[in-house]
C-alpha cells in the first residue's frame, strides 16, 4: 500500500500522469475561465501541487485529485478577483457570454468538432490536421505528400464542408 | 447566376478562405449568408480547438522548473550544509554525465533478441535481432529522428515529421506503421499504414499501404505489393521474397548464433520462403533444402556445398 502511495513521487510516473491528464485538465479549466492563459497557469499550479503532495495521493485516484485541485484553485482565483473588484468598485469585464448555456453549447461544439475530425476521410483529415494543428502551409503539405496544391486545397475544402454539415450552427 | 458560375470555377474556396486568400465578405459570393455565418462559427471553434490541442511540452518544462525552484527553497532552510554538499556532488556528476552523454540513447539487440520500445512521443518500435537504434533526447522535441542499423518495425504516433535515418537512405513519415530493414547494402522498406517517403541520394519514393520498396547493393530498385498486416518476424518467422541467399544467411546468423562458410556456393541465388526462429534444424532445412544445398556442421561453422 505504501509503495502505491509513493508511486507518483517517481519523476517518470509524474511525467506520465502529466501527459495523460494535462490536456483534459486545461480544457476543463478553459471552460471555467474562458481564458487560455489563465487555464494554462492553473493547470501548471495544479501539477506543482500534485508533486508536493505526491506521497499522499494514490495513483488510482490521481485524476479526480487533479480535477478537484484545479477546480479549487479556480474558485480561489474567482474569490480573489471578486474581493479585488469590490474594493475597486469595478464591474465585471466579461458580462455577456458567460451564461452556463453558452458554455455548454461551446463545449458541445468542441466535442462535435473533435468527433467530426476523427470521422473525416483519411486523406482529408491528414491535410486538415497538417494545416490546422501543425500549421503547415498548403504548399508545404503538397510537397510533403507529393500531391498538387490544388488537391491539397480540395481536400481542405471538403474537410471544412463536411465539418460544417455535421456540426451545423452553434 | 454569378454564384453558379463561381461554383464551377472554384471548388476549393473554403480552403482559400481559411488561409486568408479569400476574405469573409468574398465568401458570401460562394455561399448563402446563413452558411457563411456557420463557417465563421466553425472557424471560431477551430481556433479554440487548436489552442487546446497544442503540444504541452513547454508547459511540462515550466512545471518542472517551478517544482525545482520550490524544492530548493524548501530544502535550504532545513539542512543547508548537507544540501549544499549533496548539490555540489550532484552538479559535478551532472556535469560529467552531460559531458559524456549528449542526450543520446542507444538501444542494442543481441542475436535472437527482440525489443519493444516506446519513444518519447508514444510511438512504438519493435527492434529485430542484432540491430541498433539510437535517438537524441535533447533534440527530440524539435526533430523526431532515429538512427537505425538493422531491422525494426515502427508504429508512429501522428505529429510532426518522423525520420528514420539509415546508411542506405532516409524514411520520412507523419504517423503510420512501417518496417525498415537496413543491413549492410540491403535496404527494404514496407509500408503497412499511412504514407511513407523513402529518400536516398538519388531519388525519392512514396509508399502507400501494402507497398514495399527494396534496393540491393546500390542498384535494382524494386517495388512490389504485399498482403500481410504486420511483419512476420514479429511473430517469430523471417520471410523473404526473391532475396539473394547472402542476406538470408546474414539473417540466419542474427537469429541463431551461427557462422556460415558459403565460399563453395553461389550466394547470389535468389531465395523465396521463410524460416522460424525457434528450431535451428527446421530453420536450416527450410532454407537450404529447397535450394538443394547441403550443410554440415564443422567446428561451429556450417559449411555449405
Amino acid at each position: 500500500m505504501s509503495q502505491d502511495k509513493n508511486k507518483i513521487c517517481d519523476p517518470k510516473v509524474f511525467e506520465e500522469i502529466f501527459r495523460t491528464y494535462a490536456k483534459d485538465l486545461k480544457r476543463f479549466l478553459y471552460f471555467k475561465t474562458r481564458d487560455m492563459d489563465v487555464a494554462e497557469d492553473i493547470m501548471q499550479d495544479t501539477f506543482v501541487t500534485l508533486w508536493s503532495n505526491c506521497s499522499n495521493v494514490s495513483y488510482e485516484k490521481v485524476k479526480s485529485y487533479l480535477f478537484t485541485v484545479g477546480n479549487n484553485l479556480f474558485l480561489n482565483m474567482k474569490k480573489r478577483e471578486k474581493l479585488m473588484r469590490s474594493h475597486q468598485n469595478e464591474v465585471s469585464s466579461r458580462p455577456t457570454n458567460e451564461s452556463p448555456e453558452f458554455i455548454m453549447l461551446e463545449k458541445e461544439f468542441l466535442e462535435k468538432i473533435e468527433r467530426t475530425i476523427a470521422n473525416l476521410p483519411e486523406n482529408d483529415r491528414e491535410v486538415f490536421l497538417l494545416n490546422r494543428i501543425e500549421k503547415k502551409k498548403y504548399r508545404e503539405i503538397a510537397e510533403k505528400l507529393d500531391i498538387s496544391i490544388k488537391t491539397v486545397e480540395k481536400r481542405m475544402h471538403n474537410a471544412l464542408k463536411t465539418m460544417k454539415e455535421h456540426i451545423g450552427k452553434v | 447566376m454569378k454564384k453558379e458560375s463561381l461554383h464551377i470555377e472554384n471548388d476549393a474556396y473554403l480552403a482559400q478562405w481559411m488561409s486568408g486568400e479569400i476574405s469573409d465578405t468574398e465568401l458570401n459570393n460562394f455561399v448563402s449568408e446563413e452558411d457563411a455565418r456557420a463557417y465563421f462559427d466553425l472557424r471560431e471553434g477551430l481556433h479554440i480547438f487548436e489552442a487546446l490541442e497544442q503540444p504541452l511540452e513547454r508547459s511540462f518544462t515550466a512545471v518542472q522548473n517551478r517544482i525545482r525552484t520550490k524544492e530548493s527553497a524548501k530544502v535550504r532552510k532545513l539542512y543547508l550544509r548537507w544540501a549544499a554538499s549533496v548539490a555540489a556532488v550532484a552538479i559535478v556528476f551532472f556535469g560529467l554525465f552531460s559531458m559524456l552523454n549528449q542526450g543520446n540513447t542507444v538501444i542494442h539487440t543481441s542475436i535472437a533478441e527482440q525489443k519493444i520500445i516506446t519513444l518519447l512521443d508514444g510511438s512504438e518500435v519493435i527492434v529485430n535481432a542484432k540491430s541498433e537504434l539510437s535517438f537524441n533526447k535533447k533534440t527530440w522535441e524539435a526533430r523526431r529522428e532515429v538512427h537505425l542499423t538493422g531491422e525494426a518495425y515502427f508504429k508512429v504516433k501522428k505529429g510532426s515529421t518522423f525520420s528514420v535515418i539509415t546508411e542506405n537512405g532516409t524514411i520520412d513519415v507523419l504517423g503510420t506503421q512501417f518496417n525498415v530493414n537496413s543491413n549492410q547494402d540491403y535496404f527494404e522498406v514496407n509500408c503497412y499504414e499511412g504514407r511513407v517517403e523513402v529518400s536516398n541520394l538519388e531519388k525519392n519514393y512514396i509508399l502507400n499501404p501494402g507497398k514495399a520498396f527494396r534496393r540491393i547493393n546500390g542498384n535494382d530498385q524494386e517495388q512490389w505489393n504485399f498482403g500481410n498486416t504486420t511483419p512476420s518476424w514479429i511473430a517469430g518467422e523471417s520471410s523473404f521474397k526473391s532475396v539473394p541467399l547472402k542476406y538470408v544467411i546474414l539473417s540466419l546468423e542474427k537469429q541463431y548464433n551461427l557462422k556460415f562458410d558459403s565460399t563453395k556456393i553461389d550466394d547470389n541465388l535468389v531465395f523465396t520462403g521463410s524460416f522460424g526462429h525457434n528450431d535451428i534444424e527446421v530453420a536450416l532445412a527450410s532454407v537450404f533444402r529447397p535450394m538443394q544445398i547441403h550443410y554440415n556442421i564443422r567446428d561451429d561453422v556450417i559449411v555449405l556445398n
